[in-house]
Formats: structure tokens, C-alpha cells, sequence
């Protein structure tokens, strides 16, 4: 039974003139102090975006200590000089900023938003954050008792769950990737003032750290601000730092991870593959944004709005580390949740989805959707003054050229369907793929061992 | 065509402003111009929520918003979403309380489509809707109703305040989500005449803001939506009203298999659009909006009995608006000492009210959330929107942080003392359960821990 619409229709209307956009050009320089300088003003946007890259990597870290970058991070608006940590807290919060800082593989990144009248403000707070920090003893050890206390909350999480299990079974052990991010409770518990101050002594320092400031900067003298906040922060020089390169066993297997009762199995297949600075990423982007990057994508139209298995399954390239001599590497993985009772058919739909991209390929059709979808959304996406702060920090911190992301825009309209095709199927491989699943393993364990897509091993939740 | 009044910039709106028209049928629009970037959001509210939902039927009103993403007469399947993204565009969908809202955000080039892909699934949804979409969104419901709430430790926390704070048979009393049984009980049908009840153009708002030429838009809006029929089936939701204070502190402990001990509850507030809302906001930011209000320094950083504590404000028009205090214990600390520590701040903060400085850093922050929202057009299009359903005045929209800044301290104590008491909240406490034993598992004592 249908009813009749009584609105008058009208055909589909035509897009009209497209409007120059770019991706905007950051202007480079550097203080004395040897702290490089993004800056990029965007007009109208009035709260300021400030990404600050230290140069203090996750491999950094001494053995036993993991965890140790992080903590420093977060004690960075603990207490300076100037002020205590609760005082320095009221600062920030009086100036309407915020003040956010996390260790990742590449290094510690501080991010700071505030609106553009208490620019002076908030860049002062920053930096005397970096250049004095308290490091108190009884500061630390409420962050190291914190960290201890967050663990449990994250190991109850699936998908925090999942992404721990991917990274221990992917990476070497002793590779730093193959570990929590923020420590675990042995190696957080080691933790106190005095690392936490080696560490910023060993790898914090203004020559090989990088400041993006980006917003509404009319009226302001941006040199002078930051010659008085962070142009006061000093340091030695720095020898550059060797990083190993990132490897990893993409061996085809699959581990549950055990969750009695759990009403959906969390889903993570993943393994690694080309960086940035490969010059397949710009088809890697266009493929995965085929295979999983939407709701009509390709894994989405079959697990959710034909089968209705989930809330929706990502396909997705991140960054780990991304280097010019080709050490780096991305994870590329597709994530989602499936409900218990049909785990076993959504993998089954999953694999058919990849083994039947690799058999057939994409259409012309889904090329063009995505390349118009992920070129298009270009002026949304970079609307706010922190979307541009946090690419161009990323660029610098993958050693990316400042233009890197106006030059994607164009391999991306310029790669073809075939590159699209061949770059997706390599970076999602059928026999490949490490597949992680929190779930029921009572309920899953079976079904997904009848699939054949790799050796099924169970591993406690605890 | 009805042209409204073109505004002038009032004080304290930063400089934007809003026009206001009404097509024929009742489609209420409102236009901001801004030329900064060349993008344009759409946003449509219509004026339905969980709280017009009966009994056995609830998370309708969010299986429907579903059910509007799966093609009208000249739209098919998934084309909505295929339109959109293809023109370089984002959009979703979301259901409250006490609206339902779309939006799209364009290239402003790309702004005609949007407005076509509205119209029609406002004038014509019914004429593709189907058992199969139906069931296909059912069960994408249902997962995400698993995915967000029932498979995350404390996920149903919010749902179960609701309960409490709200009673038995109050349009508040549940979620949008709504539960398992209702969202299997759905109908076809139900889905049918809850289109034909609520989605009219008479019960909605159009907002447009970005980089546009209004009088085209408004040629545009008049061309898609002006033939769509407005009809005046829709009953008055039930009324949300409620003594201002429950009277006595409602409780409920939860014995689930959750991380951590943890203390949340819900305070009975003043509705939104009133000063003492805004009053109360600012009470709330300095007790618990950041890592420098009273519960995190007294929790957190001194007694360290807490990994998190804060509090948060709903914002309801229909109904008392909702203050969550959600306070996450430490190691293995017992519930009581923080509830003591709780009213200890809070019957502290009635006695003395907000320090000179607490006001400004509490108004610094509320006044930065506002610019981050009306920083985007999209931000600025849903408030648009919100401010002309539940208020009948889009311009409330651009001088809403004015508002918050000309409240005194002297507000902010009186409806401190005046709400944030123990008889005026519904608690809720969590006692970490044992996990359940692996059933497939070789028996060790790792697994057993």
C-alpha cells in the first residue's frame, strides 16, 4: 500500500558555479629560540586554534616506563613557575581556553583553543607550561594514580579493548607499537616526578618543536606575542634521533576476545600498510573510502542497510608514523559492531564484500562519488581554525611539505578507478588480516572457525 | 512571497544576524548570511520528540528519523545520502526529547539539492516507505540501540536517571532510544500515521545560514516546499510539568559487571529559556564544568577519591531541565565518602555563593561553547532552529551568551540553594559485580581474577 504525494515535483536541480576554495597555505618562519612557526589566519574565526609538536616520541620512552610521555603531557597544565596547578587551571579556564595534551608514537602534542581577544593569554599559559613546568612530586603522583585508575575503564571498553589486542598481536614485542599507548599498570605505577622531569629534560626543547597558530589574527601582532611567551622558552640543540622502522605479522588469524555475555561482538581487522609518504596513499584513500568510508559504501550497504547486522562498519587508513626514508606505516583497518547472534554471517559478508572487490573492482560510479564526496567536503572539513590547525600539525609531524593537503586534493580528483581498485585490494588483502573480535566466544567462537579465515584462539578480557 | 523583517545586528550577537519568513503552508524559515567560507547548512527541525510518543511505542520517533534516510518519491533507497556526499556535502539526522532534526551541510553551489532532497521527503516520504526498510532499519536500530547503550559499562545510566527523575507516565519518563520491545513492536502503520501526525511543513522549522543569496533561497524554498499541505493533526504533546522540587531524594543501586564504583544523579532545574536556567548553568560550570571547579578540586585533586567528577546541564523546554553529576570513584573507595564530600560542596556553594572570579571564569567558559557552536554554519543553523521551535524567536539564537553573561552571582546562589539539594535529585549508584565466568575457557586464575 502506498499513498500519493499531493506536492507539486520539480526535477533534481543542477549544481550552479562551484566557488574557488583551497586548502589554506600556512606562512613558515622560526623564532630564536629555534621553535618553528606555522601561522594561518582565517578570517571570522574567533576562537584560535594552537597546536604545539614536541619532538618526544613514544620509542623514546625508557624501558619500563611506558606511559612516561603521557604523564608528562598531562603534567604540562599541573603547575609552573608562575602558578600552582589549581591556579593554573583557573587561568586557562578564566582566559575560555582549553588545554589539551597527548602522547602519541610520533610525539607529545599540545593543543590549545582560545577565543582570539585572550590570544596573549593563552599562548603565555602554554608556554610557560613548556618552558617551567612544576613537575611537583604530589601532582605526578595523583596523574600516575589517575592513569592507574583509567585503566580498568578502558579495558571494559570494546573498541579500547579491541585496539589493545590489535597492536599486541600485530607489532613485534619488543616493538613500542605493540604496547598501550599510555602504559599499563606495571609500567605506570613505575612512574614518579624525577622520570617524568628526565624525560622533558631529555627530549622537550623549543629547537625541534613546532608551533601552529591558526584563526582570526586581524589586529594582532602575532610576532610580538609570541617572542614575549614562547620565543622565552630556551634549550640546547638536538642530535636527530633514529627511529626503527615499523613492521608487523599479518599472518591471516583471528582472536576473541572473551566477554560471556556480551549482547555485540566488537569487531577490529586490521594490519599495516603505505604512509603518506608513498605515493599510493592519495588511491588508498579513494579505495578504503570505497570499501567502508560511509553509509553507502560498500561494507555498509551490505552489513547495515541490507542486513541491518549493525549501527555501521568503518574502512580506514591511519597514520602510525609516517616518515621520508620509508620506515613509517599506517594501520589500515575496518571497525564496527556486530550483534552476537549474527557475528559469524557479518564476517562471512565481509569477506565476500573484499573478495568480491578483488575479484570484480570498483565502478566508475563509486570512484566519482567518492572522489567528489572526499574533494567537496574539503571547505566543511576545514571551517573551524582547529580542523586547520590539527592537518597542518599533522603534516609537520609526518615531515610532509606545507602544501601537502591542497596537492592531495588534486591526486586524489586526478587517480583513476583502476588505482583506486588495485590500491584498496592490496591494502585489504582476504588472507591478510588480523581479525579481532571482543565478544561471547561461547556464542562466535564456532561460527567464525567455520569461516576459514585464519587460526581462532581465545584470550581473557582481564 | 511573505518577506520578514530584514534584522539589524542586536547587541551581543556578535555582529550575525537572522531573518524570519513563513510560507503560505506555515513553513517557518530563518535565513543567516555569511560569506567567510563558501559552504551553506540546511537544517530542519520539526517539532517531534520521544516525549510525543504513547505507551508501548517509544523510540519511534528515532526509528522514524531512520526510516527519513530511506528514499521519497523522487529519491531512491539510500539516495539521499548518495546525493549529498556525491555534491561534496555531510548530513545526518538526530531525535531528543523534544525535536527531530536534519541537517546538511553544502558547498553553497551545491545548496539548491539540499533543499530539493527536504522537500521531498517531507511531501513525499510515504510513498516509498516499506515493510522492508522497515525491518532493515528495525534491526540497525536495535544494534545501535546495543552499540551505544547496552554493550558499554554504565551505557544505561542515562536512561535509568531518566526513569527515575521523570515519573512513571511523564513524557520525559524515557529515552529517545526507547526500548527493545517497543522498537519490535513497531508497526508499518505506526510509522505511517506518525509521518502523517507530525511531519507537516506547519510543524517545522527551515533554517539556511552560510554563504547564500537570501531572496534566491528563499525562491528556492518557496519552489520545493511551498506545495507540500499543512494540516493540524497533531495532538499537544502531554504536559511535562513538575513541581520544582521532587521532595524527597529518589535512589536506585545498580549491582552490574561495570569498571569502577561510581555515584551519578539527576537534580530537578529550572526550564530552558528562562534566566534561572541560564543561572543555574553557570552554578553547575563552577561546581563541576572543568578541571578547575569545586568537585574536581575537592574530589580529584585534593581528597583524590575520584577519577572524574563533573556535572552537566540538559536543557529541557517541555520539562524540568536535568543536571547530571557523574563522579567515577578512585581505587577502591566507598560510595558515602564522596556523597558526603557532594553535599559538603554543594550546601557550602548555597551559603556563600560563586566567588567574583569563579563568575567570570564559569562565564568565560559558557561564552566560548557559544562561540564554538555559532563558529560553524552548521552550529548556527541548529540553534536557529531550536531557539524558533521551542521559543518562537530564532534571534534568541545570537544573543543567548549576552544572556548568560548579565547573570549576578546573587542568581546563580539563589537557584543553587534553591534546587541543588538532596530532596531535589534521583542518585544513582553502581556496585561493581564479578565478571561471569568464561564458559569455554580453560579455568586459570588470570581468567577467574
Amino acid at each position: 500500500m502506498t499513498e500519493l504525494a499531493t506536492m507539486d515535483f520539480h526535477p533534481r536541480p543542477q549544481a550552479g558555479d562551484a566557488k574557488p576554495w583551497a586548502f589554506p597555505a600556512p606562512k613558515r618562519g622560526a623564532l630564536d629560540n629555534g621553535l618553528t612557526v606555522l601561522r594561518c589566519h582565517r578570517p571570522g574565526q574567533q576562537v584560535v586554534a594552537v597546536e604545539v609538536l614536541l619532538d618526544a616520541p613514544l620509542d623514546a620512552e625508557p624501558a619500563g616506563l611506558d606511559g612516561v610521555a603521557t604523564i608528562m603531557a598531562r603534567a604540562f597544565s599541573e603547575g609552573t613557575d608562575k602558578h600552582s596547578a589549581e591556579d593554573f587551571a583557573a587561568e586557562l579556564e578564566r582566559a575560555g581556553a582549553t588545554l589539551d595534551a597527548h602522547a602519541d608514537h610520533p610525539g607529545v602534542r599540545l593543543s590549545l583553543e582560545v577565543p582570539a581577544s585572550r590570544l596573549a593569554k593563552g599562548l603565555g599559559l602554554i608556554a610557560d607550561a613548556l618552558r617551567a613546568p612544576a613537575f611537583a612530586d604530589s601532582e605526578v603522583e595523583r596523574l600516575v594514580n589517575n592513569r592507574l585508575d583509567e585503566i580498568p575503564h578502558e579495558l571494559a571498553n570494546p573498541s579500547r579493548r579491541a585496539a589493545k589486542e590489535l597492536s599486541k598481536e600485530l607489532f613485534p614485542a619488543d616493538s613500542r607499537m605493540s604496547r598501550p599507548r599510555q602504559g599499563t599498570e606495571e609500567t605506570v605505577a613505575a612512574i614518579d616526578s624525577a622520570a617524568v622531569r628526565a624525560f622533558y629534560e631529555k627530549h622537550v626543547r623549543p629547537a625541534t618543536a613546532t608551533a601552529v597558530v591558526v584563526g582570526d589574527l586581524t589586529g594582532i601582532d602575532l610576532d610580538a606575542l609570541l617572542a614575549d611567551t614562547l620565543g622565552a622558552w630556551t634549550g640546547s640543540a638536538a642530535e636527530p634521533r633514529p627511529v626503527p622502522p615499523v613492521t608487523a605479522d599479518d599472518t591471516g588469524r583471528v582472536v576473541i576476545v572473551d566477554r560471556p555475555g556480551a549482547v555485540q561482538t566488537q569487531l577490529l581487522i586490521g594490519r599495516i600498510g603505505p604512509d603518506r609518504h608513498d605515493r599510493v596513499w592519495p588511491a588508498q584513500v579513494l579505495g578504503t573510502y570505497c570499501l567502508g568510508g560511509t553509509l553507502t559504501s560498500r561494507l555498509d550497504r551490505v552489513l547495515r542497510e541490507e542486513k541491518g547486522y549493525t549501527y555501521g562498519v568503518r574502512a580506514f587508513g591511519q597514520v602510525l608514523r609516517s616518515a621520508p626514508d620509508g620506515t613509517g606505516a599506517a594501520m589500515l583497518a575496518i571497525s564496527g559492531s556486530v550483534d552476537t547472534p549474527n557475528t559469524g554471517p557479518a564476517l562471512e559478508d565481509l569477506w565476500t564484500v573484499l573478495r568480491t572487490l578483488a575479484a570484480e573492482g570498483l565502478t566508475d560510479a563509486e570512484r566519482d562519488v567518492a572522489v567528489q564526496n572526499l574533494v567537496g567536503v574539503a571547505p566543511l572539513k576545514y571551517e573551524t581554525a582547529a580542523a586547520v590547525a590539527s592537518t597542518l600539525a599533522d603534516q609537520v609531524e609526518q615531515h610532509l611539505p606545507d602544501d601537502y593537503q591542497a596537492t592531495l586534493y588534486r591526486q586524489l580528483a586526478a587517480t583513476g578507478t583502476v588505482e583506486a581498485t588495485a590500491a584498496a585490494v592490496s591494502a585489504f588483502p582476504v588472507d591478510r588480516l588480523v581479525t579481532v573480535l571482543v565478544g561471547d566466544a561461547a556464542q562466535i567462537k564456532a561460527p567464525v572457525e567455520a569461516l576459514g579465515i585464519g587460526e581462532v584462539t581465545v584470550v581473557s578480557a582481564e | 512571497m511573505p518577506m520578514g523583517h530584514t534584522a539589524t545586528a542586536q547587541a551581543g550577537s556578535g555582529g550575525l544576524t537572522a531573518t524570519e519568513h513563513r510560507l503560505a503552508n506555515g513553513l517557518r524559515v530563518v535565513l543567516s548570511e555569511d560569506h567567510l567560507t563558501p559552504v551553506a547548512a540546511v537544517c530542519l527541525w520539526y517539532d517531534v520528540g520521544s516525549r510525543h510518543e504513547v505507551k508501548g511505542r517509544t523510540g519511534l520517533a528515532h526509528l522514524f528519523e531512520h526510516l527519513m534516510f530511506q528514499g521519497s518519491a523522487q529519491v531512491k533507497g539510500n539516495g539521499h545520502f548518495e546525493l549529498v556526499q556525491g555534491a561534496g556535502g555531510s548530513l545526518n539526522g538526530t531525535t531528543s526529547f523534544e525535536r527531530t532534526n536534519y541537517f546538511e551541510t553544502m558547498p553553497a553551489h551545491e545548496l539548491e539539492l539540499a533543499l530539493w532532497l527536504e522537500a521531498d521527503r517531507m511531501g513525499s516520504l510515504l510513498t516509498a516507505l516499506d515493510d522492508e526498510s522497515m525491518e532493515n532499519q528495525r534491526d540497525v536500530v536495535k544494534n545501535e540501540r546495543r552499540q551505544r547503550y547496552d554493550n558499554v559499562p554504565y551505557g544505561t545510566a542515562f536512561e535509568k536517571l531518566t526513569a527515575l527523575m521523570y515519573p512513571e507516565g511523564h513524557p520525559y519518563h524515557h529515552t529517545p532510544i526507547g526500548s527493545m520491545a517497543d522498537l519490535d513492536a513497531a508497526t508499518l502503520e505506526d510509522a505511517r500515521a506518525f509521518f502523517r501526525t507530525y511531519y507537516a511543513p506547519n510543524n517545522a522549522v527551515l533554517s539556511v545560514v552560510g554563504d547564500i543569496d537570501p531572496e534566491q533561497t528563499l525562491a528556492w524554498v518557496e519552489k520545493y516546499f511551498g506545495s507540500i499541505p499543512g494540516h493540524d493533526g497533531k495532538p499537544a504533546p502531554r504536559d511535562g510539568s513538575l513541581p520544582e522540587i521532587i521532595g524527597e531524594q529518589l535512589r536506585e543501586v545498580v549491582e552490574e559487571e561495570v569498571p569502577a564504583r561510581a555515584l551519578m544523579a539527576a537534580y530537578r532545574l529550572p526550564h530552558d529559556g528562562t534566566r534561572a536556567c541560564d543561572a543555574v548553568d553557570l552554578a553547575l560550570t563552577v561546581l563541576g564544568g572543568g578541571e578547575s571547579s569545586r568537585l574536581y578540586n575537592r574530589l580529584v585533586r585534593r581528597d583524590r577519591t575520584a577519577v572524574a567528577a563533573g556535572f552537566g546541564l540538559l536543557r529541557l523546554a517541555g520539562a524540568p531541565s536535568l543536571g547530571w553529576l557523574d563522579v567515577k570513584t578512585s581505587g577502591d573507595v566507598e560510595v558515602p565518602v564522596i556523597e558526603t564530600a557532594i553535599d559538603e560542596e554543594l550546601a557550602r556553594f548555597a551559603e556563600e555563593g560563586p566567588t567574583a572570579e569563579e563568575m567570570e571564569r564559569a562565564q568565560a567558559q559558557l561564552e566560548r561553547e557559544w562561540l564554538d557552536r555559532l563558529g560553524t554554519v552548521a552550529g548556527r543553523a541548529d540553534e536557529l532552529c531550536r531557539y524558533a521551535v521551542l521559543f518562537g524567536d530564532p534571534q534568541l539564537a545570537l544573543t543567548a551568551v549576552q544572556r548568560v553573561l548579565e547573570i549576578t552571582p546573587e542568581e546563580v546562589q539563589e537557584v543553587a540553594k534553591a534546587r541543588l539539594r538532596p530532596d531535589n535529585r534521583a542518585v544513582l549508584v553502581y556496585e561493581p559485580t564479578a565478571p561471569e565466568t568464561p564458559a569455554d575457557q580453560d579455568e586459570n586464575e588470570e581468567a577467574a581474577r
